[in-house]
C-alpha cells in the first residue's frame, strides 16, 4: 500500500504542470487532506471516497480502518493539503465572452426589452480561454447569465470542464434574469444637462408599469393549458410561475429592493434571488421575512455613496450571515469573466470584515448550490453530491496559498493549471530567461 | 398716503431727460420728429439720502441735470425752475451695479459637433487656433439693449452692469452699460472695461481642449504666445486674438470659475503671469476660506444659493452627500464669512435662474451675517472700482451719473419698495402705489349707502373688509390696484349681490373715488376718504411671518468653524488648524511598540521591534525604546502587528478634477495633473484607510505623448498644493497602443495621426525631433517659449521622466529604439502586461516595470497579459511595482502584490515591496519613501495582520509623522457623520416645512478614470 500510495503521490502531481486531462477516475481515495466541506464544517485528516464521479463518502480519521485500499484505482496523500467543494461564479458572463472591446467576441446581450426566450445555454462557449484559468484558482462552475434589458435571458450553469456545452451543462435553464427599473440615478458628471428629474420619474413608473403588464399577461398565459397561439416569451416565463426556474432580480439600491421584494410578493415568485443589494444592510429585516435569497455584488467594490461606510461593501456579507439570510458572492460587474477567479478572495476579504473562513467559502460554495438550485448537485463535500472539488496547498481564500493543484469535475482530475495559456506562457519565458519555474 | 405728488409727474417724465447744453453731451444720431431736449434741473428734497455705503444725509437734497449729479447735500439751493421731488420720507440709494451680466449679448450659438472629431478651429480668418480663444470678442460691438430684461433688471434695483459674453476661455471684452431704454450709443458707459476668462471651452467644437487641465494649459501658452507676439518684431504671422490679447491686459481681468478649487487654478495662473484676477467665483469659496484670504484677489460672489433637498423619505436622504446637506446650511453665508475675513467682494444675481430670488438671497445673505453696510457696498462701490468706473458710478457724488433708486426706506428691510429707478437722469417708476401704502381706515360712500372700510396689505396684495352703521358684520371685499387705478368688489344686501367698483388714487386729501355699478346694475358715484391708519396688529401679517423666519433663522447661523477639511464625509473642522500647523511644524511623536517591521532594508523583517518617530521622520528602531516625555507623544502598542512603509500606487488616478484625460492631440505634453488636483476626492480617503501613503496621479492614455504628472502624499484634508510630495521629480505619461490608436473610442474617432502603431512611433520621433530643434534656439532672441516641447526637451535632459502605458512587445521595443535613437530613456513600463516577454531588453536598458497583477481578456492587446508577469519581471531583476489605475484596487494594493506570491512565487517580502519600496524607486522617491529606515519620512502603516494576507486591515496609516487614519476611530468618525447627517437633516425638514424650495435627491455616481 505504502509503495502504491507514493507512486500515485507522484503521478497525481505529475499532473499539476500538465495539460492533460485523466478520464473520469472510477474510484479516487482522497487521504489526509483537511477537507473543507461548504457547508461549515471541516474535517481534519479527512478521507474522502469518490466513484463514478461522485463522492461516496467523506469521513474523519476513525474511517481508516474500514479503508481498502485495493479498492480504488487511485489512492492520494493530502497531508498538509486542503480541499474544498469546488468554487461556484454565479451570475456571470463566462463563456459568452472573450474580449470585452471586441464584438464579435461577445455573446450576452440581445436586442429587446423582455428576452426570457433567450438562452444563455447554446452559446457557451467550452473553448474559452478564460475557462482554465478560473480552475487555476479553484473556480470549477459558473452560472452564465445574459445581460441586457429589462429581462436579458434565461441561464445556465455549467461545470468548467466539457467539450461542448451539451457536456459541460449542470443545470440548463435554471432561471429568468431581470434587472428590475431603477429609481432614477443620476449620472456624473453630466456633459449633457440630464433630463429633469420629474421626467425620470415619469420613465420609471413606466418601466414599472410595463414590467408588471408583462408579468400578468405572462402569468395569464401559464394558466391556460392550451394557448390559441404559442407565445415564445410567455413560454419562457412558465417555469417562473411554477417555481421550476428561478427569477434573479437585479436590484442594488434600496428603493428599488423594497419594489422588488414587492414584486415578488405580487406574483407570488416561488423561487425568487435578489441579485446585487448593495444597499441590503438596511434592510435586513425586510429581506429575512421576504425568504428571497441574495446574491451580494462584488466584496471588492465601492460604496455606492460617498457618506457610506467606506467599508460596507466588504462588511456586507457579515452583516447579512449576522441577520440570517441565505446569500452567496457573486462577481458582475467590469471585465467579469476574467475577474471570476477572484471570487476566492472576494470571500477572503468577508472573512476578514465578519464573517468565519468556513461561512466565507460557504458564500462562494454551499450557499451558492442551494440558490441557484443545484444543491443536489454540488457546493458541498457531502455524500451523493458530484466530485467537483479541488486540492489546494494552502488556504483558497488568500492569495498567498490560494494554490489548487489538483481538480476534480465530476470525477474527472486534472491539474489545476491544465490548458491555462497563461500559465504555458508563464513556462515558455521562464524557460527563454532561464529562470525557475514557480509551482 | 403720505405723498401722492410724484404720481401726476409719472407721465411727464416717460420720455428722457437726456440732451444737455452747447458744450455737452451732444450726439452724433437724428431723431425722427420734433427733438425733445430739455436741461432742466430736477431736484428731490427731504430726502434721505445714502451718497455712499459711508455716508448718509438724514434729510437733504440731490440736484441732478442732464443725467448727472449736480449736488447732494444737507442744503442745496434750488435753481430757478427745478422740478421738485419732495420725497419726505424715503430714501435714495445710488442704483445697484452687477459686474456680471449677460444683460443685451446675444448667447454663443452652440453648433451640433460634427460626426469626426473637429481638430481645428471653426473660426474663419486670422484668429487664434484654438477656438475657445476669443480675445477679439467685443461685447460692445453686439450689445444691444433688451427693454424686458432691463426693465426686470430695474425692478431689482440695478442701473449699471458689465456685460459680457460668456462663452469661452478667453471670452473678449466686457462692457459697462447703464439699463436705460435708449439708444445703444447712450447706454454704454465704457466700451472695454474688463477682459473675461474662464476654464470652459462654452461652445467651441474644437476638440482641444477636452479637460480642465487642457483650459490651464491653453492660457498658459496663450499668455506665452500672446507676449511672444507683442515683443518679437521679426514674426512673420499676423494674429488678431493674440494682439487683442495684449490690449485687453491693460483692463480688470475677470476670471469665472466653477468651484473654489478652480478659484486656486485661476489664482495660480495669475501668480505665474502676475495678473490680477477678478475671481467670478462659484459660492462655495468659504470652503477654503483662508486660500482665498492669501491670494489678495477680488471676488464677484453669486447670490444663488442651493435650495434644500427633500429628505422627508430616509432612502431618498441617503442619496444626499454631507457636502451638499452642509453646502445648503453655510453657502448662504458665503458673502458674510467673506466681509469678516475683509476680503473685497462684489454680489452679482447671474448665477440666479429666477430673478425674483436676488432679494430674496441677499436678505438671506445679510440674516446670516453679511452686514447692510457692505452688502450695498458690494453692490455699488466695490464693482464701481473694479471696473474702473467709480468716477461714473456707485455713489452719489457731485459730477456721476444720475443713477439713483428711490426707495420707500431702507434698502434690505424686508418691507421695502423701491418706488423709481433713475438711470442717466431718466425716470422709470417700479412701483409708485405700493400697496402697504393704502392701509388705513376709510369712509366709504357707494350711491347713497355709507360704509366702513379697512384696507390692509397681504404681500402685495391687498384686502378689505367692509362694515356698515347698519350691519356691522364684516364682509370680505377683494381689492385689485394696477398703477392707479383701483376696483373693489364685495357682496352687499340680502340677495348677495355684488357690488363692483372702479375708481383712482386720488391724490390730497387722501381719496379714492371712481363709479360703481350695483348688483341691480345701478352706476353710482363712489368715494372712500382717508380717516386714520391701521393699528400695529393690523399691519402686513407676511411681514411678520418674515421677522419671526428671520428669527429662528439667526439661531441657526453656521459658523466658519463647521466647515470640514475636506469639505465632504470623513472632512474634519480640525485639520485646518490642528493638523496643518502640526504638519508645517512636523512636531509630533509616534513612538510603536514590539512590532513586527518589514523593512524593505536588508534587515529584511524584524520582529519585536520599537519604532520612534518624531518630526515626520523614523528616528529610531531598536529593542526597546522608553516613552518620550513629550507630552504630545503617542505610544502604540503594536504587539501582533506589523508595521510597512506606506503603500504607493505608481498609476493612480484619484484626486483629479476635470478628466484625466486631455483626449484630444496626439501630443499633449503640455497639461499637467498637477494643476487639477482635487482635494476632496473621497477616493484619498478610503485609499488611506487601506494603508496608501502616496500616489503617482498620471494622465489617461488617450494620446501617445499625455500629460505631465502629479506625486501626492494623501494628506487628506489639505489643500491641492500642500498634497504635492515636495522636490519630487516630474514625471509624464506616454502610451502606446489600442487607446492611442483610439481602437475603442468608436467609429468617428478614425481620422487623428495615429491609427496605427506605425503612427505612433513617427508621433515620437516628429515629437522628439520637435523638442532637439526647440532646444537649440531656445535662448536665442525672438522664439516663442512652447511649452508643450519643454516638457520633452525636459525629458531629453533627465529633468522629466516618462511612465509609459503599454501592453504589447512590438509597442515596447519600439519604445525602447525611439529613445536610444532620441537620447531619451522610458524610466517605467506601466501596464507592461507583455513585460515578461521583453524583460531581457528591459533589463538591459535599467527601464522599470509597474503592472497590474491579473488583469487581461479585456481587449485584443492584452490577450497574452498573465499574472505572472510581476514575478517574471523581479525574477530578472527589473524594478517592479503593481498598480491599480483604479480607485477600488487602490484600496488593496497589498492583496495585488499578495498575488506575486500565489502566480510566480514570489517571496512575501518580495512581494510587499511591489506596492511600497518598487513604486518609490520607479519615482526617485526611495531616499525618503518605501522603506522603514531611520531618517525616512515616517510614512508608515500599522497593518492588523502580515500586510499580505486576505485578512490584513490597515489599522494605522501615518504620513509625515502624522496619523492621518486611526481605525480605532472609525466607529467615533462614522458616528460623527451620521450625527451630522441627521442635524442637517432635520434642520432641511424644518426648512422644507418652513416654505423653502426644496429639490429631490437623487443617488449620484461618480465616474472613474481609468487607463
Amino acid at each position: 500500500m505504502t509503495n502504491k500510495l507514493a507512486l500515485l503521490k507522484v503521478v497525481a502531481f505529475g499532473l499539476l504542470f500538465g495539460t492533460a486531462v485523466m478520464g473520469q477516475n472510477k474510484s479516487v481515495l482522497l487521504m489526509n487532506g483537511t477537507a473543507h466541506l461548504g457547508n461549515g464544517k471541516v474535517i481534519e485528516n479527512s478521507v474522502i471516497e469518490i466513484k463514478d464521479g461522485k463522492i461516496v463518502s467523506v469521513a474523519g480519521v476513525k474511517a481508516f480502518a474500514k479503508i481498502n485500499p485495493e479498492d480504488y484505482d487511485t489512492i492520494i496523500q493530502l497531508a498538509g493539503k486542503q480541499v474544498y467543494p469546488g468554487i461556484i461564479a454565479p451570475n456571470s458572463t463566462v463563456g459568452l465572452i472573450e474580449m470585452e472591446a471586441v464584438r464579435a467576441t461577445s455573446d450576452f446581450a440581445e436586442v429587446g426589452l423582455m428576452n426570457p426566450n433567450v438562452r444563455s445555454e447554446t452559446s457557451y462557449n467550452t473553448e474559452s480561454v478564460i475557462i482554465p484559468t478560473l480552475r487555476t484558482n479553484g473556480v470549477l462552475i459558473v452560472q452564465a447569465c445574459p445581460r441586457g434589458e429589462r429581462i436579458p435571458g434565461t441561464s445556465s450553469v455549467f461545470n468548467l470542464y466539457g467539450w461542448n456545452w451539451e457536456d459541460a451543462l449542470l443545470k440548463g435553464d435554471d432561471g429568468v434574469e431581470l434587472n428590475f427599473p431603477r429609481w432614477p440615478v443620476e449620472q456624473l458628471p453630466v456633459s449633457e444637462a440630464p433630463a429633469p428629474v420629474i421626467d425620470r420619474r415619469q420613465l420609471y413608473e413606466k418601466q414599472v408599469q410595463e414590467l408588471r403588464k408583462f408579468f400578468k399577461d405572462a402569468r395569464a398565459y401559464a394558466e391556460v393549458d392550451h394557448p390559441e397561439e404559442k407565445n415564445l416569451r410567455f413560454e419562457a416565463m412558465k417555469g417562473v410561475f411554477s417555481g421550476s426556474e428561478r427569477l434573479y432580480i437585479h436590484a442594488d439600491y434600496a428603493k428599488d429592493i423594497v419594489a422588488a421584494l414587492g414584486f415578488v410578493k405580487e406574483f407570488q415568485i416561488k423561487s425568487a434571488v435578489l441579485v446585487g443589494a448593495k444597499d441590503a444592510w438596511l434592510l435586513t429585516g425586510m429581506i429575512k421575512e421576504s425568504g428571497v435569497p441574495v446574491m451580494l455584488g462584488r466584496v471588492h467594490d465601492l460604496p455606492a455613496r460617498e457618506d457610506d461606510d467606506k467599508e460596507i461593501p466588504y462588511k456586507l456579507p457579515g452583516i447579512l450571515q449576522k441577520a440570517g439570510i441565505l446569500f452567496c458572492l457573486q462577481n458582475q460587474g467590469d471585465m467579469e469573466a476574467m475577474n471570476a477567479r477572484n471570487l476566492p478572495f472576494q470571500a477572503g476579504t468577508a472573512a476578514a470584515y465578519g464573517l468565519t473562513k468556513e461561512e466565507a467559502l460557504m458564500a462562494i460554495t454551499g450557499n451558492s448550490a442551494k440558490i441557484l438550485g443545484i444543491a443536489d448537485r454540488v457546493g458541498t463535500l457531502e455524500t451523493g453530491k458530484d466530485a467537483t472539488l479541488f486540492i489546494s496547498a494552502g488556504d483558497a481564500l488568500d492569495m498567498r496559498t490560494n494554490k489548487p493543484e489538483l481538480v476534480f469535475i465530476q470525477g474527472r482530475m486534472m491539474g489545476a493549471n491544465a490548458d491555462n495559456v497563461q500559465r504555458v506562457l508563464y513556462e515558455k519565458y521562464c524557460r527563454k530567461y532561464n529562470i525557475a519555474i514557480s509551482q | 398716503m403720505k405723498n401722492k405728488g410724484l404720481l401726476f409727474l409719472v407721465f411727464f417724465l416717460a420720455f428722457g431727460l437726456g440732451a444737455s447744453d452747447s458744450c455737452r453731451a451732444q450726439e452724433t444720431f437724428q431723431v425722427n420728429g420734433v427733438y425733445n431736449k430739455n436741461h432742466m434741473y430736477y431736484a428731490f428734497t427731504n430726502a434721505r439720502i445714502c451718497v455712499d455705503c459711508e455716508k448718509v444725509i438724514e434729510k437733504g437734497t440731490l440736484l441732478i441735470r442732464d443725467g448727472v449729479i449736480v449736488e447732494a447735500g444737507e442744503k442745496v439751493n434750488l435753481p430757478k425752475g427745478a422740478v421738485v421731488y419732495d420725497l419726505n420720507g424715503k430714501t435714495i440709494y445710488p442704483s445697484l451695479i452687477d459686474m456680471y451680466t449677460g444683460y443685451g449679448i446675444p448667447e454663443a450659438k452652440k453648433i451640433p459637433r460634427t460626426y469626426f472629431p473637429q481638430y481645428e478651429t471653426s473660426t474663419k480668418g486670422a484668429y487664434d487656433w484654438n477656438q475657445a480663444i476669443k480675445p477679439e470678442f467685443n461685447a460692445v460691438s453686439v450689445f444691444t439693449a433688451d427693454k424686458k430684461a432691463a426693465e426686470d433688471y430695474r425692478k431689482m434695483g440695478f442701473g449699471t452692469v458689465l456685460v459680457l459674453q460668456k462663452d469661452g476661455i478667453a471670452r473678449g471684452s466686457a462692457a459697462v452699460v447703464t439699463l436705460g431704454d435708449a439708444r445703444e450709443n447712450e447706454l454704454v458707459i465704457r466700451d472695454k472695461a474688463a477682459a473675461c476668462y474662464s476654464f470652459d471651452k462654452g461652445s467651441s467644437t474644437q476638440e482641444y481642449p477636452t479637460s480642465l487641465m487642457g483650459s490651464i494649459a491653453l492660457m498658459r501658452q496663450t499668455y506665452l504666445d500672446a507676449k511672444w507676439y507683442q515683443e518679437n518684431s521679426r514674426k512673420t504671422e499676423f494674429n488678431a486674438s493674440l494682439l487683442a490679447w495684449n490690449t485687453l491686459q491693460l483692463l480688470p481681468q475677470v476670471f469665472e470659475v466653477k468651484d473654489k478649487l478652480s478659484v486656486l487654478r485661476a489664482l495660480k495662473i495669475g501668480k505665474e503671469f502676475g495678473i490680477n484676477y477678478i475671481i467670478k467665483g462659484a459660492g462655495d469659496e468659504y470652503q477654503r476660506l483662508n486660500d482665498m484670504k492669501e491670494s489678495g484677489a477680488a471676488f464677484i460672489l453669486p447670490l444663488n444659493f442651493p435650495n434644500a433637498y427633500d429628505v422627508e423619505d430616509p432612502y431618498d436622504a441617503l442619496n444626499v452627500s454631507l457636502q451638499e446637506m452642509k453646502n445648503w446650511e453655510m453657502a448662504p453665508a458665503n458673502p458674510a464669512y467673506f466681509e469678516k475675513k475683509s476680503i473685497s467682494f462684489a454680489l452679482t444675481a447671474a448665477d440666479s435662474k429666477d430673478k425674483a430670488d436676488f432679494w430674496k438671497n441677499l436678505r438671506k445673505a445679510i440674516a446670516y451675517g453679511l452686514s447692510e453696510k457692505q452688502a450695498l457696498k458690494a453692490l455699488t462701490e466695490t464693482p464701481a472700482e473694479l471696473l474702473g468706473v467709480s468716477d461714473k458710478v456707485g455713489r452719489l457724488k457731485k459730477g456721476m451719473l444720475a443713477n439713483f433708486i428711490v426707495c420707500s426706506g431702507d434698502l434690505f428691510d424686508a418691507k421695502n419698495k423701491i418706488y423709481q429707478n433713475w438711470v442717466q437722469g431718466n425716470l422709470y417708476v417700479i412701483g409708485e402705489s405700493s400697496a402697504s401704502e393704502l392701509g388705513g381706515n376709510y369712509d366709504l360712500k357707494v350711491g347713497a349707502e355709507t360704509y366702513f372700510l379697512k384696507i390692509s396689505a397681504d404681500g402685495d396684495r391687498l384686502k378689505g373688509i367692509i362694515s356698515s352703521a347698519r350691519d356691522t358684520s364684516k364682509i370680505a371685499a377683494s381689492i385689485g390696484l394696477e398703477g392707479t387705478v383701483i376696483t373693489i368688489n364685495f357682496v352687499q344686501g340680502l340677495q348677495k349681490e355684488t357690488v363692483r367698483l372702479s375708481g383712482t388714487i386720488v391724490e390730497n386729501p387722501t381719496a379714492l373715488n371712481g363709479r360703481a355699478e350695483l348688483g341691480s346694475g345701478e352706476w353710482v358715484d363712489w368715494k372712500a376718504v382717508y380717516q386714520s391708519g391701521l393699528k400695529e396688529s393690523e399691519k402686513q401679517d407676511a411681514e411678520k411671518k418674515l421677522s419671526v423666519k428671520a428669527d429662528s433663522l439667526k439661531q441657526e447661523i453656521p459658523k466658519i468653524e463647521q466647515v470640514y477639511y475636506p469639505f465632504c464625509a470623513y472632512g474634519s473642522p480640525e485639520v485646518d488648524k490642528s493638523l496643518w500647523t502640526r504638519y508645517k511644524e512636523r512636531q509630533h511623536a509616534i513612538l510603536i511598540k514590539n512590532v513586527t517591521v518589514w523593512t524593505n532594508d536588508s534587515a529584511g523583517i524584524l520582529q519585536h521591534k520599537d519604532v520612534y518617530v518624531n518630526g515626520g521622520r523614523i528616528v529610531r528602531i531598536d529593542n526597546s525604546i522608553t516613552p518620550t516625555k513629550d507630552a504630545f507623544a503617542v505610544v502604540i502598542d503594536g504587539t501582533g502587528k506589523h508595521l510597512t512603509p506606506g503603500v504607493i500606487d505608481e498609476h493612480s488616478h484619484i484626486a483629479i478634477s476635470g478628466d484625466a484625460n486631455e483626449g484630444s492631440h496626439a501630443v499633449t505634453s503640455e497639461v499637467r495633473i498637477g494643476d487639477v488636483i482635487d482635494c476632496e476626492d473621497i477616493a484619498i480617503y478610503r485609499e488611506l484607510s487601506s494603508g496608501v501613503t502616496a500616489c503617482q496621479l498620471l494622465h489617461g492614455s488617450a494620446n501617445p505623448i499625455g500629460g505631465q504628472s502629479a506625486l501626492i502624499k494623501l494628506r487628506w484634508g489639505l489643500s491641492p498644493e500642500a498634497m504635492k510630495i515636495e522636490s519630487a521629480d516630474g514625471y509624464i505619461k506616454f502610451a502606446l497602443g489600442e487607446n492611442v490608436k483610439q481602437s475603442n473610442w468608436g467609429d468617428s474617432f478614425v481620422t487623428r495621426f495615429p491609427q496605427t502603431r506605425m503612427g505612433v512611433e513617427q508621433v515620437y520621433y516628429d515629437a522628439f525631433t520637435r523638442a532637439k530643434e526647440y532646444e537649440k534656439n531656445w535662448n536665442q532672441k525672438g522664439v516663442r517659449r512652447n511649452l508643450q516641447l519643454e516638457a520633452l526637451v525636459e525629458v531629453l535632459n533627465k529633468k522629466r521622466f516618462i511612465t509609459c502605458h503599454s501592453y504589447v512587445q512590438s509597442e515596447i521595443n519600439m519604445l525602447m529604439h525611439v529613445g536610444d535613437s532620441m537620447g531619451f530613456k522610458v524610466n517605467t513600463f506601466t501596464h507592461i502586461l507583455e513585460g515578461y516577454k521583453v524583460a531581457d531588453k528591459m533589463k538591459e536598458h535599467g527601464i522599470g516595470g509597474s503592472t497590474f497583477a491579473d488583469w487581461w481578456a479585456y481587449k485584443v492587446e492584452v490577450k497574452d497579459a498573465i499574472p505572472y508577469n510581476a514575478a517574471i519581471l523581479s525574477r530578472m531583476g527589473i524594478v517592479t511595482a503593481v498598480n491599480s489605475d483604479d480607485p477600488e484596487m487602490g484600496r488593496r494594493l497589498n492583496q495585488e502584490a499578495a498575488k506575486a506570491v500565489k502566480y510566480g512565487g514570489l517571496s512575501e517580502e518580495e512581494a510587499l515591496k511591489l506596492c511600497t519600496l518598487n513604486p518609490a524607486i520607479l519615482l526617485h522617491l526611495d531616499k525618503k519613501l518605501g522603506r522603514v529606515r531611520v531618517g525616512n519620512d515616517a510614512d508608515l502603516v500599522l497593518w492588523s495582520d502580515n500586510p499580505l494576507a486576505i485578512n490584513a486591515k490597515a489599522e494605522k496609516t501615518i504620513i509625515d509623522g502624522l496619523i492621518y487614519y486611526d481605525r480605532s476611530k472609525d466607529e467615533q468618525v462614522f458616528g460623527d457623520l451620521e450625527k451630522e447627517r441627521a442635524r442637517l437633516i432635520q434642520k432641511m425638514i424644518r426648512a422644507k416645512k418652513a416654505g423653502e424650495k426644496t429639490q429631490k435627491p437623487e443617488l449620484k455616481q461618480t465616474r472613474n478614470y481609468d487607463e
